[in-house]
């Protein structure tokens, strides 16, 4: 941190606390106490009423039921940006391991990792599987899971996942069945003489005693696939050695 | 007390800037990655004290675990310095 | 008073920060840290929607229902935030995620095409149309 940083830094900070007071003084700034009339109608029903989602979780009861297409699209987003990453990154002929150099980490950290990573699947699927009780779902779990690829990539190497089968093929074709499943979800309540993407009459609300909160638990579960598959598939083209693109890009430019 | 919870909050939010003014004002793209995760702890504390926890949850694992580490990756494969 | 002051303070510094974001896109010429300051400038204009849901009262808990009944409920809506801007936030999150991870694959190819990541550099190199 240079001399200059510091003092640019004093000067920010004095001017925000300057601007802040001098708002203070006119008296304009929006302090809000009340819902909007909007956000009270979910905080509502989420529960209880007429257009109940049957969850306690407000936040993924308006994602998966009351706004379920947006975020249906915003999966749409996600699988776009995705497959256009990996256009990007494409190997059309096989890829060569290439041997590195070192023994790599201590023992230490590679068993430090062999137990976080597993315990880390343990809690992003709690955190995906209970998304309709408490804080969580589909995009948090598999934004949770996708951290597990990274430490065994970053550990061991990228030829440890793919020793054990792992390989970007294998990750879109999970991350396929998550997003298929839950494009079948969006047409079963069709099938079943209602609305695109209908909850609760159609899908039981309780499953066994428990508290399922109609189809929310399905899509979270799904979601939670695809996320976590989609980014474990990203990684492990991003972790490829840069060599092996240049003796690629190189052969075929000669 | 909602002034405690004010109080923590402008904390968070002035160390945030300051951490995003580090950011991007420094040369080696290799700490400017680590003052950016420094602001993402600072933002989640925020979205922690603004009660949305849902955020909270999809935001500590990306911008401090898979968005370091996406370019970290990528300033292994390009170059370390900017050049102003 | 006091408390708008802090509230306040907490605004206007959110502000310098998508102020300073807009100037990392604009003004800094490497490529990736440009996308550092589209990170730090998304992640503020997520804070700021939330920011709008917030309500300043001092019993206030997350938009989760802590009890399943009547009296649960009306306790829940006289202290809960809005829980609107949240859920259109976790979509942003996770899917500026996947878009930054393109943008990166990006920068990566346009670094094996043209050497560099300064954007100076890559408009000479583009003009004199040699790789």
């Amino acid at each position: 941190m240079k001399r200059g940083h510091i003092i640019a830094l004093g000067v920010f900070i004095a001017l925000i606390l300057l601007v802040s007071l001098g708002i203070t003084f006119v008296g304009k700034v929006p302090m809000t106490t009340d819902v909007r009339p909007l956000g009270l109608f979910y905080l509502k029903n989420s529960y209880f009423g007429n257009y109940a989602a049957r969850s306690p979780e407000v936040v993924t009861s308006i994602l998966w039921d009351y706004r379920g297409l947006d975020t249906l699209f915003e999966t749409g987003v996600f699988f776009l940006a995705i497959i256009s990453a990996l256009a990007l990154f494409r190997i059309e002929k096989k890829e060569e391991k290439v041997k590195e150099k070192g023994e790599g980490f201590t023992f230490i950290v590679k068993d430090t990792v062999r137990i976080i990573s597993v315990l880390i699947v343990a809690v992003s699927a709690a955190i995906a599987l209970h998304g309709h009780l408490t804080p969580g779902g589909g995009f948090q779990g598999g934004s949770a899971l996708a951290v597990v690829p990274l430490l065994i990539i970053v550990a061991f190497s990228k030829y440890a996942l793919e020793g054990r089968g792992l390989t970007k093929d294998t990750a879109m074709i999970v991350r396929s069945i998550g997003l298929i499943s839950i494009i079948i979800l969006v047409l079963i309540p069709l099938a079943a003489g209602g609305y695109l993407m209908q909850n609760l009459p159609v899908f039981p609300s309780h499953i066994l005693g428990q508290l399922t909160s109609g189809s929310l638990v399905f899509y979270n579960l799904f979601e939670y696939i695809a996320v976590g598959a989609g980014f474990t598939a990203v990684f492990l083209l991003l972790s490829i050695p840069e060599k092996v693109f240049h003796k690629i890009i190189g052969g075929e430019k000669e | 007390m909602i002034f405690i919870h004010l109080v923590i909050l402008a904390i968070s939010m002035i160390l945030g800037f300051v951490f995003s003014y580090l950011a991007i004002m420094e040369e080696d793209l290799l700490k400017a990655v680590i003052y950016s995760a420094g602001q993402g702890v600072m933002f989640s504390i925020a979205f922690y004290i603004l009660m949305a926890p849902d955020v909270l949850l999809a935001y500590i694992a990306i911008a401090i675990g898979i968005y370091t580490a996406l370019l970290v990756f990528v300033i292994s494969k390009t170059e370390r310095k900017e050049v102003v | 008073m006091i408390e708008m002051f802090l509230w306040a303070l907490v605004l206007v510094s959110l502000m310098a920060t998508l102020v300073i974001s807009i100037y990392g896109i604009v003004i800094r010429p490497s490529l990736i840290k440009k996308l550092i300051a589209l990170t730090i400038l998304t992640d503020s204009a997520n804070l700021l929607a939330i920011m709008i849901g917030y309500r300043l009262i001092y019993p206030v808990i997350p938009p989760v229902l802590p009890q399943r009944t009547q009296e649960g409920l009306s306790k829940f809506i006289a202290s809960s935030v809005d829980p609107l801007p949240q859920a259109l936030v976790i979509t942003a999150v996770v899917i500026g995620m996947a878009v930054n991870v393109l943008i990166a694959f990006a920068i990566i190819q346009i670094y094996r095409i043209c050497g560099t990541t300064d954007v100076r550099k890559i408009a000479e190199v583009m003009k004199d149309g040699k790789t």
